[in-house]
């Protein structure tokens, strides 16, 4: 199954939304936008670290597992997106 | 006797036991087995010990100095103290027996005694492990007796870091751990034991039987046994040969140490330690061997084996050893940076016994106090190899699930008194306007809601839930294992 690059994003996005509860508190955020800044902890990250991994059945491999890949729903998606071609 | 250290050249191509690791457990296993002429031993090991635990270890044999609240809380933690209590019996043999095969010029029991000084600087904790290892001492009958700080020689703190109580333990020295473990290699150096200076890439099975080991360059040697005693890499090494065992996880506790020659002031002539401290083993100076002093050390658990130091743990020592032990230090000469990875297991125990692969044993998880215990547990694996009835209780072995001393709120309430601990020694600094309660809270909460994000039932200790609250792939390992294990559980047997 290939899911396409826009239902990816939308789905990174609509987790990270939940787990960082962003648009319950009026905030408003684009695929680049630096989830750092938008107040995610080493805490939340953690979580939405392991969501992501059991939503989209991947394992990040362990480079990934860093600030950088989870700065944003775009840095997210492409972690996503290589670890199931991985996968594939 | 007096020979050089030195590891055989020739490769052999078959032996009867293999031990892969050159760590204070391997040699002293290799040792034992040699002595009751247990058949043919080769040990595999890279001749610098790269990144080991033992080559970095003050080698204090510490087992009332190392005591803590937790340790004889519950009958688990109380069997794993009692090791320690056990193997500190053997050392006087164990010296005169290596003493001839030392070529290090100065005796390898460096000294024979310790002093425990209690300072404000360490937070509550110190008072409660302090309080605990009186307890301990009076419990096990051992000897000890309070002493005025000011009479410990060598020991000449800072005064606002000054101890106001201090106990003198007799009987609790240390040895020289360098020294220790080449006089080991000299002496298998005089036997028919092969050490080889190499790493095993890989163990080699056929079916569900252990056939040997793979070394980095390709060289096979055979062997119907091998044991595992690689430290903080021995899970992985374990992982070659038995892809889908999940033994207690197993995390590398990087530490750091110096040693150094005294340019000035008063030697010191016993181990001066504090308590066992926030997530490490307290700050602590070891004196010898000669001239020089250890000072050591610090403990932080790392996603992978390494030997890079931190410049926080650089500073760490320095500037403590200087104020909390003597001032002095300052102008020593640091003549060796030492860091080693002590094998840390998720519940803290050690992983001893034989695999789920026929012949294959495992020798590790032995975090702080496995140079002391070595010994006795060298004496334990070789009788299992040889089929005898072992000498420390089986709660050790590697299949087992992770052994359970506490609840999560003890977890918890653990976590905060140990970073309030750590937050104090490192002179971290609060808002005037700030209580230590405040700051209490703020590392509970914490603690709280990591629980809720792991969505683990099982209680971690201080070190492993700092260390998996501030890794990602710390964190993951340990909640994708409990994962495993539920799921494990859940299986109907025999499914
Ligand atoms: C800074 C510090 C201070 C310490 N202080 C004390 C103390 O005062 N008292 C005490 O009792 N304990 C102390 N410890 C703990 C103690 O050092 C360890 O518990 C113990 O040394 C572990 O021994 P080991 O043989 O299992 O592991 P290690 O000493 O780590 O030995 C493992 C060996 O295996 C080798 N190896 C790794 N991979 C391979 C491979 N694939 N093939 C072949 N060889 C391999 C490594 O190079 C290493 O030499 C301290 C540890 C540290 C780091």
């Amino acid at each position: 199954m290939t899911i396409s690059q826009e239902s990816t994003t939308e789905a990174v996005r609509a987790l990270v939304d939940k787990h960082l509860n962003l648009t319950a508190h009026g905030f408003e955020f684009g695929v680049d936008d630096d989830l750092w800044n938008l107040g995610m902890t080493s805490l939340s990250c953690m979580g939405l670290m392991l969501t992501i991994e059991d939503t989209f059945q991947v394992e990040l491999p362990e480079e990934a597992l860093k600030e950088d890949t989870f700065r944003s729903v775009g840095s997210i998606t492409a972690a996503v997106r290589s670890a199931s071609e991985v996968r594939a | 006797m007096r020979t050089e250290s030195a590891s055989h050249k020739v490769r052999p191509d078959q032996a009867d036991i293999v031990i892969v690791g050159n760590g204070a457990l391997g040699l002293f296993l290799a040792d034992e087995l040699v002595e009751r002429r247990a058949g043919s031993v080769v040990v595999v090991g890279p001749g610098n010990r790269d990144a080991g635990a033992s080559a970095a270890a003050g080698a204090m044999l510490g087992c009332f100095g190392e005591t803590t609240t937790e340790s004889l809380r519950t009958d688990a933690s109380r069997t794993r103290f009692e090791l320690g209590v056990r193997a500190h019996d053997r050392w006087p043999e164990v010296t005169a027996r290596l003493e001839e095969y030392s070529t290090t010029g100065s005796p390898l029991l460096v000294t024979p005694e310790s002093h425990v000084v209690l300072n404000s600087i360490g937070a509550t904790l110190d008072t409660v492990n302090y309080e605990a290892m009186i307890k301990a001492l009076d419990e096990y009958g051992k000897p000890w007796a309070e002493i005025d700080p000011n009479e410990i020689p060598g020991y000449r703190p800072r005064l606002d870091t000054r101890a106001l109580k201090a106990v003198h333990l007799p009987n609790e020295g240390a040895v020289d751990a360098r020294g220790v473990l080449a006089a080991l290699e000299n002496r298998l150096a005089q036997t028919d034991t092969v050490l080889v200076d190499q790493t095993v890439a890989k163990l080699v099975r056929n079916n569900g039987q252990i056939i040997g080991v793979e070394l980095d360059d390709g060289h096979f040697i055979e062997a119907g046994t091998v044991v595992v005693a690689t430290g903080a890499r021995s899970e992985a090494l374990v992982k070659t040969a038995l892809d889908d065992f999940d033994t207690v996880p197993m995390f590398p506790g990087l530490g750091f140490a110096m040693l150094a020659r005294r340019t000035g002031g008063e030697k010191f002539r016993s181990v001066v330690r504090t308590p066992n401290r926030g997530f490490a083993c307290g700050l602590h100076v070891v004196p010898g061997p000669g001239d020089l002093e250890y000072y050591g050390a610090t403990n932080r658990l790392v996603d992978t084996v390494s030997s890079v130091t931190w410049m926080a743990d650089v500073r760490f020592l320095a500037q403590y050893s200087m104020q909390q032990l003597d001032e002095r230090v300052a102008s020593h000469e640091v003549v060796k940076w030492l860091a080693g990875n002590r094998p840390v297991t998720l519940d803290g125990f050690p992983l001893i016994g034989w695999l789920p692969l026929s012949g294959l044993y495992l020798l590790t998880g032995t975090y702080r106090d496995g140079f002391h215990c070595a010994p006795l547990l060298a004496e334990h694996v070789a009788n299992e190899l040889q089929g005898k009835p072992g000498t420390i209780d089986p709660m050790f072995q590697p299949t087992r699930k992770p052994i359970e001393t506490r609840t999560i709120e003890w977890s918890i309430d653990e976590y905060v008194e140990h970073n309030l601990a750590g937050w104090f020694e490192t002179g971290a600094q609060a808002a005037p306007q700030m209580t230590t309660n405040q700051i209490a809270d703020y590392y509970r909460n914490m603690a709280i809601k990591f629980y809720e994000t792991m969505n683990i039932d099982y209680a971690l200790g201080p070190d492993i839930l700092w260390y998996a609250q501030g890794s990602l792939l710390g964190a993951r390992r340990v909640a994708r294992y409990f994962q495993r294990l539920a799921r494990a559980e859940a299986q109907p047997v025999g499914a």
